[in-house]
């Protein structure tokens, strides 16, 4: 498998990358690393660029490569990568442009062959999406965003699932819940939320909701399936059919104690654009983080 | 079904990142079916619903530069403005090979690693005090930008500062306000000096084509810098106050990063040859443009010293070729063919009409109030485009409101170099902007202060000083 986690500064990206990591390590994926400078004006954008090769030849950082050294210190500190490249140390100079505006580095890692730092410039949504369909990502990793559309467009355009790292509390002991029904996607979250319990060692809340007083046989399969999967692997779980609009439900139940798992919405995406859906509902307002299975 | 989700997804994506093209189109086709207004000729009204799709263009950017000029330059075509051969005379013209000359100069030159001494020459005038420091670094940017393009002299200087910051402490947030206090001594010191002469700016020239196009004599390389220069030098302490009063530095002195900054100087060696003959031809451009330009235009001097720095091999084509935004430069190119069919076919006329009739003749015929609105439509223009394409759309509506064309001219295309309020108004404020240091609530802190001050000023001196000139 392969994760990208998309990292912003060094102040706020420090919750994503360490749950990426994590997870990354349940999955045993492969892990990109990713940090996305911000867009330059198309009138701009040459003239930034010799400035900046002006900067490489007074041995000054570009802007972005000291968050990719902090990520480097912080794989080397948790012996995410081998013990020659951390000997070696962040090697700056290394960074190879594989294309216009994206440069990359590659170290050998401990949990799996490769973790790649990647820099790149431009519209956030539009590098990752671009960043996911040239590398085939299964999971894009990104910290919470107080920008309302930005959980929207995540769902909407980037074709991975979609981990979103809300305010993650080291100190708080989370659970995991995850909703199911008897829609497609359902049993491909379910899978993904065992190994999300099994990284973190936490108990799984499985809910199935339902607008009407009567749960239909198969929510109530689906329910069942999904306990039995947690039972195989020895999670500790409950079930739970609660009554109400699913995304309200699970808003509730999740609090701000656990992790949600959810699959993604198998709306037409041409409804699920102009309407919203579950899943955009449910991100939006996190207070908690959520990983939505593609 | 998967597949037809693959395409609705990829179709919806295309329309989201589309949306100001899309409504840019369904706006052009509405209005063009819409009569003109009562005394706009058809090709007027259809060059003004141009306009306004270029500037929503420009503004959202929603395919690349070039595309948005192929539009501009088709439009005018299929819309029956002008005719395919008038639509390309317009488009080449000395404006754009002035622009086209000033970014290959900036590469040129940029390689030269004038850097070093230029650092070397603000540190022996400052010494190591953090304020005398900063208005070196403006004053120095501001007199090199006069003649060089704000651009390249932010490109040039934006190590320097860098260096001079990381050698004071390694830790950036001791150093927040210090860095934006250098950072902005730099852009802003760019952007006053960018007004200074005509090879400041491409705006400049521009304006200098308009005044042609309008039949009037354009001002020589010496006397705009009559006009213009004590200007710059006014608003150089009025910026350093400004500076020094938003962003109060941690550190009163900057010995340390002085003088690690001299040793990393001193390793860049003596001024080599190659160094004295890029300066050299330099020289040789500036001689032209300052004698030369009334003959033979500026643009065609910029690129006679394009050429000189090729045939010496001081720079590579390649270079040249992969460092030039050739999109900016066809982008101009149609920018300015927009703006003369917005003279030809009366629309600028139309348009400073509805200026005279809003406001009243006895308003207008007072300089003060015409040169207001001038500076609230070029200012708030020039800080959403380009300044150039600012220049390029509305200096001929500017030329047809009433009083001295020079003077109206001129107004506007000072203020468009007053791109202070946010980082994207001009290069040389992107160029600070994208090293990461700043954020973009900092040029609105600094920026509204130095845009009111610079604003009053201009206001002041246009309506004083150049009396004198007359």
């Amino acid at each position: 498998m392969k994760f990208l986690i998309a990292i912003g500064s060094k102040e706020y990206s420090e919750p994503t990358l360490r749950i990426g990591m994590r997870v990354a390590k349940a999955f045993k994926a492969s892990v990109t690393i990713c940090y996305v400078g911000p867009k330059v004006s198309a009138f701009s954008s040459n003239v930034v660029r010799l400035a900046q090769e002006n900067l490489e030849r007074w041995e000054m950082e570009l802007p972005g490569v000291d968050v990719l050294e902090w990520a480097f210190n912080f794989l080397a500190a948790r012996e995410y990568i081998t013990p020659n490249i951390i000997e070696t140390g962040f090697q700056k100079n290394m960074l190879i442009q594989s294309s216009g505006s994206r440069s990359e580095l590659l170290l050998q890692g401990t949990m799996c062959k490769d973790v790649r730092l990647i820099l790149r410039s431009g519209d956030i949504i539009d590098e990752l999406r671009d960043e996911v369909a040239q590398n085939k990502y299964d999971v894009t990793i990104i910290g919470g965003s107080q920008k309302r559309r930005m959980a929207h467009d995540l769902v909407q355009f980037i074709d991975s699932s979609i981990f979103v790292v809300n305010k993650f509390d080291y100190a708080m002991r989370y659970g995991l819940l995850v909703p199911v029904n008897d829609s497609k996607s359902t049993p491909k979250a379910v899978k993904y939320a065992v190994r999300v319990a099994q990284a973190f060692d936490i108990p799984v809340d499985l809910v199935t909701a339902s607008r009407k007083e009567e749960f239909g046989e198969s929510y109530k399969n689906a329910s069942d399936r999904a306990a039995t999967m947690m039972r195989r692997s020895g999670i500790e779980h409950r079930q739970h059919f609660k009554v109400g609009e699913a995304d309200e439900v699970i808003k509730k139940m999740a609090g701000d104690d656990h992790i949600v798992v959810m699959g993604s919405s198998t709306k037409n995406p041409v409804k699920k654009f102009f309407f919203g859906s579950k899943q955009i509902r449910v991100m939006t307002d996190a207070p908690f983080p959520i990983l939505i299975v593609k | 079904m998967e597949v037809r989700n693959q395409l609705s997804s990829n179709l919806i994506y295309w329309v989201s990142r589309n949306i100001w093209l899309i409504i840019a189109s369904i706006f052009g086709i509405l209005f063009y079916f819409i009569p003109a207004p009562a005394g706009l000729s058809i090709e007027g009204w259809r060059t003004i619903i141009i306009a306004v799709i270029a500037l929503i263009l420009i503004v959202t950017e929603p395919i690349p530069l070039p595309g948005i000029a192929f539009i501009i330059i088709i439009l005018q075509v299929y819309f029956g403005v002008a005719d395919a051969n008038s639509v390309s005379k317009a488009f080449m013209n000395d404006a754009v090979f002035f622009i086209m000359g000033s970014l290959m100069l900036a590469v040129a030159i940029i390689q030269q690693g004038w850097d070093a001494r230029i650092a070397l020459g603000i540190i022996r005038l400052t010494g190591s005090s953090t304020t005398r420091i900063a208005f070196g670094f403006s004053t120095i940017a501001a007199i090199l930008s006069s003649f060089i393009g704000e651009h390249t002299v932010a490109a040039i200087m934006l190590p320097i500062g860098l260096t001079l910051i990381r050698f004071t402490s390694e830790d950036k947030e001791q150093t927040t306000q210090l860095s934006a206090l250098i950072l902005f001594s730099i852009a802003y010191g760019c952007l006053i000096g960018s007004i200074g002469t005509p090879s400041g700016g491409g705006r400049n020239v521009i304006m200098m084509i308009y005044w042609k196009e309008y039949g009037v004599e354009p001002l020589s390389y010496w006397r705009w810098m009559v006009y213009v220069y004590p200007l710059v030098l006014l608003q150089l302490p009025l910026l350093a106050w400004v500076l020094r009063s938003t962003f109060k530095p941690e550190f009163s002195r900057l010995d340390s990063g002085v003088r690690r900054l001299k040793v990393q100087v001193a390793r860049s060696g003596k001024i080599t040859d190659q160094q004295k003959l890029a300066a050299f031809l330099f020289l040789v451009v500036f001689i032209g443009w300052v004698f030369l330009s009334e003959t033979f235009g500026l643009g065609i001097i910029a690129i006679t010293g394009v050429v000189l720095y090729i045939v010496t091999d001081l720079v590579k084509w390649e270079d040249i070729n992969k460092h030039v935004n050739w999109g900016v430069i066809i982008l101009f190119g149609a920018a300015i063919s927009l703006g003369v069919q917005i003279k030809n076919s009366g629309a600028a006329h139309w348009l400073a009409n509805i200026v005279l009739n809003s406001m009243g003749d006895e308003w207008l015929n007072i300089p003060i109030v015409t040169d207001s609105i001038i500076i609230l439509l070029t200012t708030t223009m020039a800080n959403l485009l380009s300044s150039s394409a600012t220049v390029a759309v509305l200096g001929p509506v500017i030329l047809n409101l009433p009083g001295d064309a020079i003077h109206t001219g001129l107004v506007a295309t000072i203020v468009s170099a007053f791109g202070y309020f946010t980082a994207v108004a001009a290069p040389a404020c992107t160029i600070v902007y994208s090293c990461g240091l700043l954020r973009s609530k900092d040029f609105l802190r600094a920026g509204w202060k130095m845009g009111t001050i610079s604003i009053g000023l201009i206001l002041v001196y246009a309506n004083v000083y150049w009396r004198f000139l007359q």
